[in-house]
């Protein structure tokens, strides 16, 4: 569906006056390959000014790169626009498509008559969409009295009322509360197990990454660092499972064999440990009176954060799947 | 789910049905601006016959003062009517038009991104920009206009002839051809630099002002300037000139004066062609 | 601060040169904008100096006024423009309309005064950027006049002091349709259309019919510029030109009480709505 390859793009950044300013070359995304299947809900992942964006932007015809090659569904974004366009949908995070005066229902009748989605069509997706986002509350609201999570939900369907083959969502769910979040989670997964919409998504919310993607790719600097299964990335770079002990009094020695102390505060304890539960608990148990314990697995988000901070994938060799 | 009915833009189909779906989809942009303006009623009331009343106010003062002088070197109220009617009827439906491109628009549709909106939706990206920003508040603007001219015409005893009916609304549509593609450069420039905005004003309102009086006030540099570098004297001094029967100046033809149908269309097409150069360099940084 | 003296009653004089100065600084922040809107100006001023010189004609002399003063009555009315803001001024309604204005309440100063302040800086801002050069430009070019005499100056400065209180307060008044209207930006159109004709910005009053005059001696328009730009001219000169500067000073002090009342009533009514 998408193949990218050794993609690159530079801005120019002016530096000071017009006259006297320097500009400054700023590589967004440098030599990135990748490909995603038809299908496939792939999970784009990077720190802040990774090049993430610059990268959507590229595969829906809105930049032209420096060099590279990009097909998408057979076509190059860029050459053909209007052919391209005709077949994705993209939402833009906290930007709106929708016409700001206008009640939601008549700016996606509006987007009818641009993608020329047929009459019945349009009822038929109108009607699932209003049913799986619940539009139908605010379908008669202007655009700019919803609230984020609202206007959100109305962006996704005006995204996909003319059935594109593909998605692309840069920070759909930024802003939202868990409630909003998930309900777009939802839908998402759900046009994509239906109706085989193929979806590239940005995201500072690893939750929606885990909730959605099998596939996350991970770009820094411009440069793609990881390209592969979730699961993996947590097994390879995830930190240690946590043991909480709450000891009937603090210990004199915090310490148990075979276990990582990674910090103690009164009679509670944290202990690092890989692989089963009942060994170290049967130990800890042993070491001292015990009132409470509990495990706490690591979280996708403290990996990711490690991977950010410590540029733990930026050997060379970590590059491949 | 069958997505072979869905026609998908961009590929071949009948010259006919593609004019008949752009002028549809141009119509449907226009009234959805239409409906989101009039939801604020009072507000669109106010602010419709308010931008009227600057034109009536800068009119009237001129109307005011001539009798203390008599004419504006030879030429009557009327004379100059016809002339300020005119050149104020086609910049307001041009500005009705062309809003889209008109600078503080552009730039502010490129800064909150509806501009990349517009290039993500299938359609013909100028059908997008034209259909983008509709004041319709101005249609009043459109109506006092058409009366100055109006009261020009018949005040300064213009014999209804077809030539002088061509020549007149030739001159309109030449002059929207024209400032439209002033529209279209200045709103092309700020993709480069907004500061350029103030710059273009001198050309597209400075103009306005200047063909709506007789150019032969201006002295021989500037009028020759804006007749044969910024051909802007054939729009409608050359038109006017001819339908009250005077002679054109320079010993110019009388084919002269009808040109204005050809001049404007030409500085349309010239824009447009830097329009494209523009939205390339867009594609290339995205400012 | 002290809770026995309410701010307002003794101004904050620092606080308020501060601001000025501010809005001052502010209008440096864009030269290459400035030098834009100057070359406009100064493109206008010609086409409407062609207009004038091509009505005289042959005649010396109009309604009292020269060619020549014709030239530098256009030349002041395009210095002025900015400095006086004699397009219209929507700073202070787009601040209510943005419940920005709740905000500015809850610092110790008065709202009139702090609006005023700022103002006068972004005024002499503008006069410096682009009245100056243009008044230059005209003096160069086109011979402009100036006043005559110390008296013409001290007259001419106190009437263009005061041409800016009179322009202030009614553009503020103006602004003050927002506390109670959504649509005071159409409100403003109405009243930036008659401030150009009345002020004598678009063309001098002196040209218009007696009748014309008359019905805008009862308005403070005239106070808003004309009466600066017949005093620099000395088409009004001793006693004359007092009593035009007294008139000033009464619209000023008139429509700056008005101000202030119009603006309690409806920070009032701000309160009421809840912002
Ligand atoms: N139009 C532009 N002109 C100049 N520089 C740009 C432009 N767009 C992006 N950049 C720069 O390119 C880099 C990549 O930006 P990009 O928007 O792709 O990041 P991102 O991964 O989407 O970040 P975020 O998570 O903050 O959205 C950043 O350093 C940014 O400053
Ligand atoms: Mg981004």
């Amino acid at each position: 569906m998408i193949t990218v390859q050794n993609l690159k793009k530079t801005f120019r950044v002016r530096r000071g006056g017009l006259l006297r300013g320097s500009s400054v070359v700023m590589e967004a995304v440098r030599d990135v390959s990748f490909s995603v299947g038809r299908g496939e809900i792939v999970g784009y992942l990077g720190p802040n000014g990774a090049g993430k964006s610059t990268t959507i932007k590229v595969l829906t015809g809105l930049l032209v790169p420096d060099s590279g090659q990009v097909t998408v569904g057979g076509l190059v974004p860029w050459k053909d626009r209007r052919a391209h366009v005709a077949r994705l949908g993209a939402v833009f995070g906290q930007r709106t498509t929708l016409w700001w005066d206008l009640p939601v229902h008549e700016s996606l009748e509006l987007l009818r008559h641009v993608y020329r989605v047929p009459e019945a069509r349009f009822r038929q997706n109108l009607r699932d969409f209003t049913e799986l986002l619940e539009l139908g509350p605010f379908l008669n609201t202007p655009a700019r009295a919803l609230s984020l999570g609202q206007r959100m939900r109305a962006d996704l369907a005006a995204a996909l009322l003319h059935d594109p083959e593909l998605l692309f969502l840069d920070e759909p769910t930024v802003g939202l509360d868990v409630v909003a979040k998930e309900r777009i989670r939802e839908f998402v997964r759900h046009v994509n197990a239906t109706r085989e919409v193929t979806v590239l998504l940005t995201t500072h919310d690893l939750g929606d990454v885990e909730r959605l993607a099998r596939r996350v790719m991970i770009i820094d600097h411009g440069s793609l660092l990881y390209d592969g299964a979730l699961a993996s990335l947590q097994a390879r770079y995830g930190s240690p499972r946590e043991l909480v002990v709450d000891y009937e009094a603090a210990p004199t020695d915090p310490q148990v064999p075979g276990l990582t102390l990674l910090g103690a505060d009164g009679p509670r304890v944290r202990y690092g440990f890989t692989g089963a539960a009942a060994t170290p608990i049967a130990r800890v148990t042993a070491h001292a009176p015990v009132r409470d314990i509990a495990v706490k697995e690591p979280e996708i988000e403290a990996t990711i954060r490690r991977i950010y901070e410590g540029g733990l994938l930026r050997d060379a060799a970590l590059l491949k799947r | 789910m069958d997505k072979s009915s869905i026609s998908r833009p961009g590929q071949r189909e009948g010259l006919f049905s593609s004019a008949v779906y752009h002028l549809h989809l141009y119509f449907l942009l226009l009234r959805a601006q239409a409906r989101s303006q009039a939801v604020y009623r009072l507000s669109f009331a106010l602010d419709a016959v308010g931008s009227a009343l600057i034109t009536l106010a800068e009119f009237a003062a001129f109307a005011l003062v001539i009798p203390r002088f008599g004419t504006l070197s030879g030429w009557t109220l009327g004379e100059v009517a016809l002339l300020y009617g005119l050149a104020e009827l086609a910049f307001v439906l041009m500005d009705l038009l062309f809003g889209g491109f008109d600078a503080p628009n552009l730039s502010g549709h490129v800064r909150s991104g509806s501009f990349n909106t517009f290039l993500l939706r299938p359609a013909p990206l100028r059908l997008q920009i034209f259909g983008s920003d509709f004041a319709l508040r101005r249609i009043t603007r459109v109506f006092l206009a058409a009366g100055i001219l109006a009261y020009g015409v018949s005040a300064s005893g213009i014999v209804w002839t077809p030539e002088a009916a061509f020549l007149l609304a030739g001159s309109v549509l030449g002059m929207i051809a024209f400032f439209g593609g002033l529209f279209v450069i200045g709103g092309t420039l700020t993709f480069w630099t907004v500061e350029s905005v103030e710059a273009m004003n001198v050309l597209t309102y400075g103009g306005r002002t200047l063909i709506s009086y007789p150019m032969d006030i201006y002295g021989q540099f500037l009028r020759k300037t804006f007749t044969y570098l910024l051909p802007a004297a054939f729009l409608s001094y050359f038109p006017v000139l001819h339908v009250l029967g005077r002679p054109l100046p320079d010993g110019l033809p009388l084919l002269a004066a009808y040109l204005s149908p050809l001049v404007g269309p030409l500085m349309l097409a010239a824009a447009f062609a830097f329009w494209s150069v523009g939205v390339r360099h867009y594609g290339g940084t995205g400012t | 601060m002290q809770a026995a003296l309410p701010s307002s009653a003794r101004p904050n004089v620092a606080l308020y040169a501060s601001v000025a100065r501010l809005g001052f600084r502010r209008q440096f922040a864009y030269p290459q904008a400035a030098l834009w809107g100057l070359i406009t100006n100064l493109f206008f001023g010609v086409l409407r100096i062609a207009v004038l010189v091509a009505l005289f004609g042959s005649k010396p002399q109009v309604a009292g006024l020269t060619v020549q003063d014709a030239i530098t009555y256009t030349g002041l009315t395009q210095a002025f423009i900015m400095a006086l803001s004699l397009f219209g001024w929507t700073d202070l309604m787009r601040t209510v309309h943005r419940g920005e204005v709740a905000s500015d309440l809850l610092r110790p100063h008065d709202l009139l005064y702090w609006w005023a302040a700022q103002d006068a800086g972004r005024a002499v801002g503008q006069f410096v950027l682009r009245g100056l050069p243009m008044l230059t430009l005209f003096a160069l070019v086109w011979g402009a006049t100036f006043p005559a005499g110390a008296t013409g100056w001290l007259l001419t400065t106190l009437s263009l002091l005061l041409a800016w209180a009179c322009g202030f307060a009614f553009r503020f008044l103006v602004n003050c349709a927002a506390f109670w209207s959504p649509d005071a930006v159409g409100i403003g159109r109405f009243a930036w259309a008659v401030l150009g004709l009345g002020s004598g910005f678009l063309m001098p009053l002196a040209f218009f019919p007696q009748w014309f005059q008359t019905v805008l001696a009862f308005t403070p328009f005239p106070s808003m510029m004309n009466t600066t730009v017949e005093v620099w001219l000395g088409v009004k000169t001793g006693p004359e030109a007092w009593a035009a500067v007294a008139v000033q000073v009464g619209w000023a002090l008139l429509l700056f009480a008005l101000a202030a009342s119009v603006l309690s009533r409806g920070l009032r009514r701000l309160e009421v709505a809840g912002g």
